[in-house]
């Protein structure tokens, strides 16, 4: 089963994390740090230099510091990509210790393995749900830390950071912290530490009318003994989480001072820029580089054939490019007959097709899928396809790396900096304590960014100089060399019984990564299926996308559903809910998202209604989508989406996150398409790889339902898996023509 | 029923394949110049570095984003530039100025211009030029010659 669907687990996971946290504080040297003051020059190891700031400041834990002048800083392991991970995991932090909001910063937390972060890791490893014994527990958290350690899991993806990091650390980091800080209190007042109360940074007690800013015991708090089992907030007391506390990083990006990777400059040296070119073929290589034009281009430092890529350095980007474009290359011949989309389709059509009712590898086997198939009143069937996707974050992939003395500092947009370090280490034969990371804001992940390959581009350009270049990858460059969302095809049976119940689900499709259960529509009452994988050759290389496979498999599975449903002449949402009887959070949400568009009232003409139900990252999620299809071509005029998250930190970030997968999705819905001709992708930049427009951007309604659940689930991606199927279902409403393949845009040409 | 197990695998696989292989070397090196060289010859377009007015207009580009200074064009979001120097601040027609810049009383010197680019929000704190600030002095030289020149 899910894991929502299974509190019985919930109580061990929230322990197993606690003490975790500790001992990953151990691990970690934070107990060494407790009652040193992090100043330049003290002898604090490592961590203290890392993280330190101005004068004054003390280090409480590895995760956050309380300076002179009352100002709480969170050191977050996780990186910042515009999802508020920074944001709200402080405030978490901060409520925990009952801090004034005003008063918290955020800081960054350095590339240093004190900061894998072992819950996500966990999460990745075995999604929280091993029914390990207890006994095994130190054993346990002892792998895990050191699985993150190995792995270099300092990660931010999997829509994990405030159901992971935030639960199990920076809450724990912060009651920490404060029982630390009135431990101090009542020490130095002589009294007892119940009696001591905290709200907005200060410490009071009533009795004596005694108070004090946290400041003022913050290096008698250090001294303190780090409590092994800090008591958390029950949610009737929170103050901060479940608010809208104001996101601390967008003042800096309204204003334009925040800095992303793109922005590094090396402070005090002649910065020089690079352009890269890739093969244009998958596994191409360099044959040949005439570069004798390029040469004498104003500018040009340098001249790179690397072998795998051609670089030019320059004085400045622009310059960088334009050589690299006046450079004629020969490139060697590919080794796979894949030489435009149809081959590859046709490469998962054959799959399909070896596979038949039974073959490839069994992922999910319920009841007896076959002998009710052969049983069914109705038998339906349908294949789907989606295609290849670039990430095409606005940022485009960069890197700025100094290599000099057998060490190499890179600054660099990353979900993964410990990887991006071992990652350039390795490039550059040194070891990864040589190579300092600086990992700023991302001007987009959406998965892309978990990768490293243009990392080492860099190090390896950067080896070849000797001195800072900043590589910067063109729009053209970033669509068509990088890493793509998989081209996948999924072929479905479907067998109805006499009442239109649906009670035989025979599905194959060809990719499968990550997550396990993206493939499964475990919340609906099916009884008898089959699904499998037929594995088939892929053409570009793999990156995981916003939602990961839930991104097709949301597409396959729901448009499906919504074809029983046809087949039984039922409505699409009663289908649905009378499949939900054993799912009563999944019911309710589907209900709320119906009650939301007014689902039981008839469209206007020309429009129709779509609905779809998923649960991705832990978050249950069903969207309504009303298209106007009134001029031929579809235009999605409103989203409605209900959320179970279990409990939204910060319901205004959680929304922020819903319409962003929900506008994502869209986009890739409608048009997102990245096709071959000759082996390489035909598409290059937003002219012919196009994203959502304002003036397209439907209306979107949220709406959270707030279980005040101890397990969470995620926000940065749950929104996106429900919207395609949503739209498609509600173009099958308006016109009754069903849309089997995406990108919709090509069927209304 | 989920097959935990696989999960794992795939989990981990993620975890352990992004960590690279040894790069190679470059298959072929052409070392034109070093950075900060003076290249054999310049590159065209390129402003005189002993001619400051040049150099100042193309150091303009970065604030032609929101000013013009082209005679008579009219104010975008920042005022029209043209003939600033020597005149009164908050004073280009049909420009709707911050209330500090309005009362501010400078005269737009080369000395305040001067003073005013380096920290415009320190120079006339509640101005509405929010970006602009050009810390390097000899660029800010250029760019104030450069308006200096631009009269009727």
């Amino acid at each position: 089963m899910n894991e929502i669907a299974k509190p019985a687990q919930r109580s061990r996971a929230a322990k197993w994390s606690r003490r975790g946290f500790i001992g990953a504080g151990v691990l970690a040297g934070g107990t060494l740090l407790i009652g040193v003051a992090v100043r330049p020059g003290n002898p604090v190891g490592k961590l203290g230099s890392l993280v330190a700031g101005g004068q004054g400041e003390q280090l409480i834990n590895s995760w956050l510091k309380i300076d002179a002048d009352n100002i709480v800083t969170a050191i977050v392991p996780h990186c910042e990509m515009g999802q508020g991970a920074h944001s709200v995991l402080a405030q978490m932090l901060a409520d925990e210790l009952d801090a004034d909001w005003s008063l918290v910063r955020v800081m960054q937390a350095p590339a240093d393995g004190s900061y894998v972060v072992t819950d996500t890791i966990r999460g990745f490893v075995a999604q929280g749900t091993l029914g390990a014994p207890d006994w095994l527990e130190p054993t346990w958290n002892g792998l895990f830390t050191r699985i993150g350690r190995l792995a270099d899991g300092m990660i931010t993806g999997g829509s994990s950071s405030v159901r992971t990091t935030g639960q199990h650390t920076m809450r724990i980091a912060g009651a920490a912290a404060r029982q630390m800080l009135v431990g101090a209190a009542a020490r130095a007042w002589g009294v007892p530490a119940a009696e001591i109360t905290t709200a907005g940074s200060v410490l009071s007690h009533k009795a004596s009318g005694r108070s004090a800013p946290y400041a003022r015991f913050a290096a008698a708090a250090a001294e303190e003994d780090m409590p092994q089992t800090p008591a958390l907030k029950a949610p009737g007391d929170y103050r901060l989480m479940g608010t809208d506390a104001p996101r601390t990083d967008i003042p800096a990006k309204v204003n334009g001072t925040a800095s992303f990777g793109i922005d590094a400059v090396v402070t005090g040296q002649t910065m020089t820029y690079a352009a890269v070119r890739r093969a244009p073929v998958p596994g191409t290589r360099v044959a040949k580089m005439d570069a004798s034009a390029a040469k004498a281009m104003p500018g040009v430092l340098q001249i790179l054939n690397m072998g795998d890529f051609l670089a030019v350095v320059a004085d400045s980007y622009w310059q960088a490019q334009q050589a690299l474009n006046a450079i004629t290359a020969e490139y060697t011949a590919p080794e796979s007959s894949i030489r435009s989309s149809q081959d590859q389709f046709a490469r998962f059509s054959a799959a399909l097709d070896e596979a038949g009712e039974a073959g490839g590898k069994e992922v999910i086997a319920l009841g007896d899928a076959k002998g009710a198939m052969a049983g069914a009143a109705r038998k339906i069937s349908a294949d789907y396809q989606v295609p290849y996707l670039a990430h095409a974050p606005l940022e485009p992939m960069n890197a700025t790396v100094w290599v000099r003395d057998g060490k190499c500092e890179i600054w660099t947009s990353t979900q993964v900096p410990l990887m991006a370090r071992s990652a350039a280490a390795k490039a550059l034969d040194i070891s990864a304590d040589d190579v300092t990371m600086h990992h700023p804001l991302l001007g987009g992940g959406f998965g892309r960014r978990l990768e490293v390959d243009y990392v080492i581009m860099a190090a390896r350009i950067g080896q070849a100089t000797g001195y800072p270049v900043k590589m910067i990858w063109s729009r053209e460059e970033d669509t068509q060399k990088g890493l793509f969302r998989c081209a996948d095809m999924s072929r479905f049976t479907g067998g109805l019984d006499a009442r239109g119940r649906l009670v035989a689900y025979n599905n194959v499709f060809t990719q499968r990564n990550d997550p396990a259960d993206a493939c499964d529509c475990a919340f609906y009452d099916i009884p008898n299926k089959s699904i499998r994988v037929a594995e088939a050759e892929l053409h570009l290389p793999f990156a995981a996308f916003r939602s990961v496979d839930h991104s097709q498999q949301a597409f396959f599975i729901e448009s499906f559903i919504d074809e029983a449903a046809q087949a039984a002449g039922r409505d699409p949402l009663e289908f649905r809910l009378a499949m939900l009887g054993q799912s009563p959070r999944h019911k309710a949400v589907l209900e709320k998202a119906a009650a939301m568009a007014g689902w039981s009232t008839r469209p206007a003409a020309g429009r129709g209604r779509g609905i779809a139900l998923t649960e991705s990252f832990g978050t249950i999620v069903a969207e309504v989508v009303e298209v106007d299809m009134s001029s031929g071509k579809p235009r999605a005029t409103n989203v409605w989406c209900a959320a179970d998250p279990g409990f939204a930190m910060n319901p205004d970030g959680f929304r922020n996150q819903m319409e962003g997968g929900i506008v994502f999705g869209l986009t890739a819905a409608l048009y997102g398409e990245i096709s071959l001709r000759d082996g390489a992708v035909e598409q290059g930049n937003f002219h012919d790889y196009k994203l959502l427009r304002m003036d397209e951007c439907p209306a979107i309604a949220v709406e959270i339902i707030n279980g005040k659940h101890e397990k969470l689930g995620g926000a940065g991606e749950p929104g996106l898996p429900p919207v395609a199927p949503a739209l498609a279902n509600a173009i099958f409403a308006a016109t009754a023509k069903r849309i089997r393949a995406l990108p919709i845009s090509k069927h209304f040409a | 029923m989920q097959p935990t197990a696989a999960f794992a695998m795939t989990g981990l696989a993620l975890l352990l394949s992004a960590c690279g292989s040894r790069a190679e070397a470059p298959v072929e090196q052409i070392v034109v110049r070093q950075p900060g060289a003076v290249a054999a010859s310049a590159p065209v377009g390129a402003p005189d570095a002993g001619d400051p007015v040049a150099a100042g207009k193309v150091a303009f580009a970065a604030c032609a984003a929101c000013h013009s200074a082209a005679p008579g064009a009219a104010s975008g979001i920042g005022p029209n530039l043209h003939g600033v120097v020597g005149r009164a601040a908050g004073s280009a027609p049909g420009f709707s100025y911050s209330p500090a810049i309005s009362k501010s009383g400078i005269t737009w010197t080369e000395r305040e211009l001067d003073t005013f680019l380096a920290n415009p929000a320190a120079k006339v704190p509640g101005t509405s030029m929010a970006a602009g600030q050009v810390t390097d002095a000899p660029r800010r030289a250029a760019i104030i010659a450069y308006l200096a020149s631009l009269k009727d």
